[in-house]
């Protein structure tokens, strides 16, 4: 290259990362990445979940500290210690949970940190936003609370907070994931409109069409590793169809799945479950899931792949009962069990285990014992009319603890003070006794080591060898893979595509789950 | 094994700790007031619990304290807060002082007395029913409203007595040990207080409250009814109020009069916090407030120091306790 | 001669409504700023009896009514201190430092007060002195009753609109809106979300201890153990059904104190209803405003929940 134009490139380079390295309890989530940032470029950062993206954000936004490796912004090297530094810097990130004041106006918020002086310059900061507004083509009125607005709109609001305080980065975590098609769109727009005004734009995505249609480089990461970085030349050159191919190829990789041998689905007459045609509506009276039908058999896994966590985690709750479904039919056995209340869905044979571990599936402050009945102290022999029967608890936890291989010091021991893994396994183990006829599983190894997946891989695989109905719901495609019998793929929150294991590839299923229809 | 052992010992030793705070600063009250600590304190124990009298009175005095403290264990353990605990004690009373008389002629002996004590408790109830239910339907806040009602009490049965029931006709107390006054409530107040320590370590109803107390989340996924626990468990502190006051009446008035309110309920708060919810703190921890309010009424008058001082101590023995959570919280997530 | 009774008993009750109200009104402006930052102060109470005793007994010894507000104010600021540094910088439960506090402020208060004065409850001469608004007292009907009051009165009622200005069109105010609602946002934003908390309390207990020594000093001129009777807490349910608008507390604050007027007010009007009846009232009416304003309020998302960032 010829010197000259390296120089160039220094001087419009805002941000760049070297060996970036940073772990939690054993996990590596970042694994020496490079990374650097120029101005007026959009870089999308490309993965799965679990790939590492949120903890680079993170780590620029000045949440968590790399263990290695070095920043530098303007080329000058920094530590960023606080999210203050960050903002300090002139990086600005928009959350997927947004740091907006919801009792407070839009106004408000955007002044909220960098007041001028005792009384609020409110005729100032109108005009000030006024120009931003002007420049970018973004509109939203000052004057509405932030509850007031939609998703879309205070997306908006976010990337004008970061406008009003004149930062020249913007990254944005996975702004997609909750907007319409249509909203999807303008944000785009509203993108190139920064990147032509020599902002530089780092977008955050699982959504592979997306990053194709705005990025101009794409880094991909798998796993903590960055796999590779694609200019917007590369993909022009490659064309779509293999484009997105090797996309592909290099975010989920060519891994020889685990024969488990799983592949014949046990016949039963009648299904375990069945959902029919299930619409769910959240707090705000957005429908989130639509039409939802499919039913899972005796000894059957049925796995379903869905990247947005909200849709599975809703999914998951309306079969375990924490969640009212606005319209449709659950059916349990024949059953119909659409206004049973959790306590009975337990009691009935159905056992979901939630991927929020710490804090909806146990108490991190009570022991083992006390929480390996916190749904079934009722039962015999734990309790005898109201009485708890600690003994049986306590053995029956110690046979939990033997029989799954959970790294615990005993009973006794405060779940806090095991490890992710470890009371993942706990929880399983929990959900596993008892021979539920129904289990729902949503991200049951996400986060964790090889060894621990597939130990709990092989549990669900057992359970439905002896006729248990699994549920599996997850982004991992390795995991679905793995595991299931039939696999099915929830997208906007809809059943896109069900098909059993056999007819299954993984390009298919990664496209589906990305959203690409054939 | 000696690790688990010193891990029980640490809550206990804070809670030691914060008495022995709240005694030095009371001290050093009084030395700027003039008075001598060292002769106060020494005078206090020895009418506490020097002389057979004054453990008697403590005893006494101590029995109300221990069934409120019981009926606060649960509704504490829930992260239920009653700080109305004093108005449903005047009510269990007042309906106490005006079925006694007329109960004792009619009834044999022993259904009479549990006649009129079910009838505090279920006045005691009645009284926490409103605040139970807001707090279960809307979530409205239960320190604010058993604290009104409590206050409404006290000017309802001032009202009541003074006017349409104006019967202050008394009942021979009850005495249990002869040639002593200490009476049967004081065995129910020690069988209440454990029982309820016993139901929250080893009921699912304890459980449950438990579960609610420490992730409130967590026990709504796992499908607990949190409205009907709320209900529950301040009910039975309520009940347990009303209770106290009942046995206050019968056991050592006699009778129930109008301008009489011993705020024994502002005790047995700190009390509970004190004992970190265990039913057997509670009891030598209510005798050390029992015979500090004995001895004390009794040093008020040789040495001049106002009753009001065990008050004081029992304010700063709290603040202290609150200040000791800091260094348990610190300690514990090591 | 019916008339002029109808208008004495007007201008008696319309005064002795506005007296009713400062303490409370004082109390409640100080608590809008402390809830809406998102801590509850349970030790409201203990503050305005700290203010009540210690104004009265520094008026009385110092016979200096204004020395004796001054000290009601630096008590207040310590009570506060007390509970910022306990709840806000050692993050511990405020349920119970607040009543901790109240225990112990309103035993010392009591305790202290007989250690003094004996059983005496001496009065405190000259107390309760009003001062009259030249023109405006002499309004009929409404004069003596709205002009004719304590300078803290008048302090009180223009407190409201500076409070108001303060809380919607400053810097401070805005910082303490956003801190109560959603601390992490405002700390991403730069806020330092314990100061704010820090001067909001100490604001509060000001402003509790100036309302407990008006009672004492402006109004009643003693001082007794119960006096304060839970208007600290009536205060707390002014500051949620006012929704943290210092305006809207205004209209609450006035509310109770009209209740807790009509004690005398229906004794002056010879209406012959025991005094212990009508002492209930303004805590019935607690109840009844908390179920039909409470039921929907969003109380400040991170009320009584100590911050951390990161997460606990």
């Amino acid at each position: 290259m010829l010197p000259g134009v390296k120089q160039q490139m220094n001087a419009n380079s805002i941000i760049k990362l070297t060996g970036i390295t940073k772990r939690f309890s054993g996990v590596v989530a970042n694994d020496d990445i490079d990374f650097d940032l120029h101005r007026g470029e959009i870089h999308s950062i490309l993965g799965e979940n679990g790939a590492g993206k949120t903890t680079l954000m993170n780590i620029l936004a000045g949440v968590y500290q790399p263990d290695n490796g070095s920043i530098c912004v303007h080329d000058q090297p920094v530590q960023i210690r606080s999210p203050q530094d960050s903002l300090r810097l002139g990086i600005g990130v928009v959350y997927q949970h947004f740091t907006l004041v919801p009792n407070l106006t839009v106004m408000e918020n955007l002044i909220l940190g960098f007041e001028d002086g005792l009384f609020l310059k409110v005729k100032k900061a109108r005009q000030k936003l006024q120009e931003i507004c002007e420049t970018y083509g973004l509109f939203i009125d000052p004057d509405r609370e932030i509850r007031d607005l939609s998703v879309s709109e205070r997306q908006r609001t976010e990337i004008l907070k970061i406008l009003f305080h004149e930062s020249d980065v913007l990254i944005l975590d996975e702004p997609t994931s909750v907007l319409s098609p249509a909203e999807t769109e303008s944000l785009f727009q509203t993108l190139m409109y920064l990147r032509n005004g020599g902002k530089a734009v780092v977008l955050i995505t699982h959504n592979l069409s997306e990053a194709l249609a705005v990025s101009d480089r794409i880094s991909i990461m798998r796993s903590g590793k960055k796999a590779a970085e694609l200019s917007k030349e590369t993909l022009t050159a490659l064309g779509t169809e293999t484009g997105s191919d090797k996309i592909l190829e290099l975010m989920f990789g060519a891994v020889p799945l685990p024969d488990r041998g799983i592949v014949e689905k046990v016949s039963g007459d009648q299904p375990v479950l069945e959902l029919n045609q299930v619409d769910v509506m959240d707090s705000r009276g957005r429908i989130c899931l639509r039409r939802i039908s499919f039913s899972v058999g005796q000894g059957e896994i049925f796995g379903i792949a869905g990247v947005d966590g909200e849709s599975r985690r809703l999914l998951a709750e309306i079969i375990g009962g924490q969640q009212r479904i606005t319209s449709g039919k659950l059916i349990y056995r024949g059953r119909d069990i659409t206004r049973t209340d959790i306590a009975q869905r337990f009691e009935l044979g159905i056992s979901y285990i939630t991927d929020d571990r710490i804090n909806e599936a146990c108490v991190p402050d009570m022991d083992l014992a006390e929480n390996a009945i916190l749904q079934s102290y009722g039962r015999q022999p734990f309790s005898h009319w109201g009485i708890l029967k600690w003994l049986s608890v306590r053995s029956f936890t110690e046979d939990l603890i033997k029989r799954f291989g959970i790294r615990a010091a005993g009973p006794d021991a405060r779940v806090r003070t095991l490890s992710g893994g470890n009371i993942q396994k706990f929880i399983l183990a929990r959900g596993l006794s008892g021979s539920p006829g129904l289990i729902v599983c949503n991200s049951p190894t996400y986060g964790l080591d090889a060894k621990t997946v597939a130990f709990i891989q092989d549990l669900l695989v057992n359970e439905s060898r002896k006729g248990t109905a699994v549920l599996l719901l997850t982004s991992d495609i390795d995991e679905l893979f793995s595991c299931s019998s039939r696999i099915g793929v929830l997208f906007n929150g809809e059943i896109v595509g069900s098909m059993d294991r056999g007819d299954a590839s993984t390009e298919k299923v990664a496209k589906l789950m990305l959203g690409i229809c054939e | 094994m000696n690790k688990v052992a010193l891990a029980d010992l640490k809550p206990a030793v804070l809670s030691i700790f914060s008495i022995l705070c709240s005694l030095i600063t009371g001290g050093i009250i009084l030395l700027v007031i003039g008075k001598n600590p060292v002769v106060y304190f020494s005078l206090l124990f020895a009418q506490g619990i020097g002389t057979s009298l004054g453990v008697i009175e403590s005893i006494i005095k101590m029995t109300p304290l221990l069934i409120i403290a019981a009926g606060l264990l649960p509704c504490f353990a829930a992260g239920l807060w009653n700080i109305g605990a004093e108005g449903q004690f005047l009510i269990g009373a007042m309906l106490a002082g005006w079925a006694a008389p007329l109960l004792s002629a009619t009834l044999p002996y022993p259904v009479y007395l549990v006649a009129v004590s079910l009838l505090g408790a279920a006045g005691g109830m009645a009284w926490i029913l409103l605040p139970a239910i807001l707090k279960a339907r809307y979530d409205i806040n239960e320190i604010i409203t058993t604290l009104m009602m409590s206050w409404v009490a006290i000017s309802l049965v001032t009202w009541l007595v003074k006017g349409p029931i104006n019967d202050l006709s008394t009942v021979p107390a009850q005495t249990m040990i002869p040639f002593t006054r200490i009476h049967i409530g004081f065995i129910i107040g020690i069988v209440t207080l454990l029982s309820m320590h016993w139901v929250i370590r080893r009921t699912t109803l304890g459980y449950q409250f438990r579960v609610m107390l420490a992730n409130k989340k967590a026990a709504r996924h796992a499908g607990m009814n949190i409205p009907r626990l709320t209900v529950y468990g301040l009910l039975i502190s309520g009940g347990l109020a009303g209770l106290a006051g009942v046995s206050d009446v019968l056991a050592i008035k006699g009778l129930f009069q109008s301008n009489w309110n011993p705020q024994y309920a502002m005790a047995a708060i700190p009390l509970v916090f004190l004992a970190r919810l265990n039913g057997w703190a509670v009891i030598p921890l209510a005798f050390l407030f029992s015979f500090l309010a004995v001895g004390g009424e009794f040093v008020a008058r040789e040495l001049g120091v106002p009753v009001f001082f065990v008050h004081v101590l029992e304010g700063l023995t709290l603040l202290f306790f609150a200040a000791s959570q800091y260094f348990e919280k610190k300690w514990g997530s090591k | 001669m019916n008339s002029l009774f109808e208008s004495a008993l007007i201008t008696a009750v319309i005064a002795s409504t506005i007296r009713g109200t400062t303490p409370i009104l004082l109390a409640a402006l100080g608590d809008t700023y402390v809830e809406r930052s998102g801590l509850l102060n349970l030790g409201i109470e203990g503050m305005m009896v700290g203010g009540a005793f210690s104004g009265f007994v520094v008026a009385l010894k110092l016979n200096n009514l204004f020395y004796g507000f001054l000290t009601a104010g630096a008590v207040g600021l310590t009570l506060g201190l007390v509970f910022a540094i306990l709840t806000i910088t050692l993050r511990v439960n405020q349920i119970v430092v607040g009543l901790g506090l109240t225990i112990f402020a309103q035993s010392m208060s009591s305790f202290l007060h007989r250690v003094i004065f004996g059983n005496q409850f001496p009065i405190l001469f000259g107390a309760g002195d009003t001062s009259a608004i030249p023109l405006l007292s002499r309004i009929p009907f409404i004069g003596q009753g709205l002009f004719n009051q304590h300078w803290l009165v008048y302090m009180a009622f223009l407190l409201v609109p500076a409070l108001y200005v303060l809380m919607y069109q400053t810097r401070f105010g805005l910082r303490v809106r956003a801190v109560g609602e959603s601390p992490w946002a405002a700390d991403a934003s730069g806020v330092n979300v314990n100061r704010i908390r820090y001067y909001a309390i100490l604001m509060g207990g000001l402003m509790a201890s100036l309302g407990g020594a008006f009672l004492a000093i402006g109004d009643l001129a003693f001082f007794v153990p119960d006096m304060i009777m839970g208007r600290g807490y009536i205060a707390i349910v002014v500051v949620m059904m006012g929704k943290w608008n210092p305006a809207k507390v205004c209209f609450g604050g006035l509310l109770f104190g009209f209740a807790l007027a009509l004690t005398s007010a229906l004794q002056v009007a010879g209406i012959n209803i025991s005094p212990d009846f009508i002492l209930m009232m303004p805590y019935l009416v607690v109840i009844v405003a908390l179920l039909f304003f409470a039921r929907s309020t969003n109380l400040p998302s991170s009320l009584c929940i100590p911050y951390k960032r990161g997460g606990d």
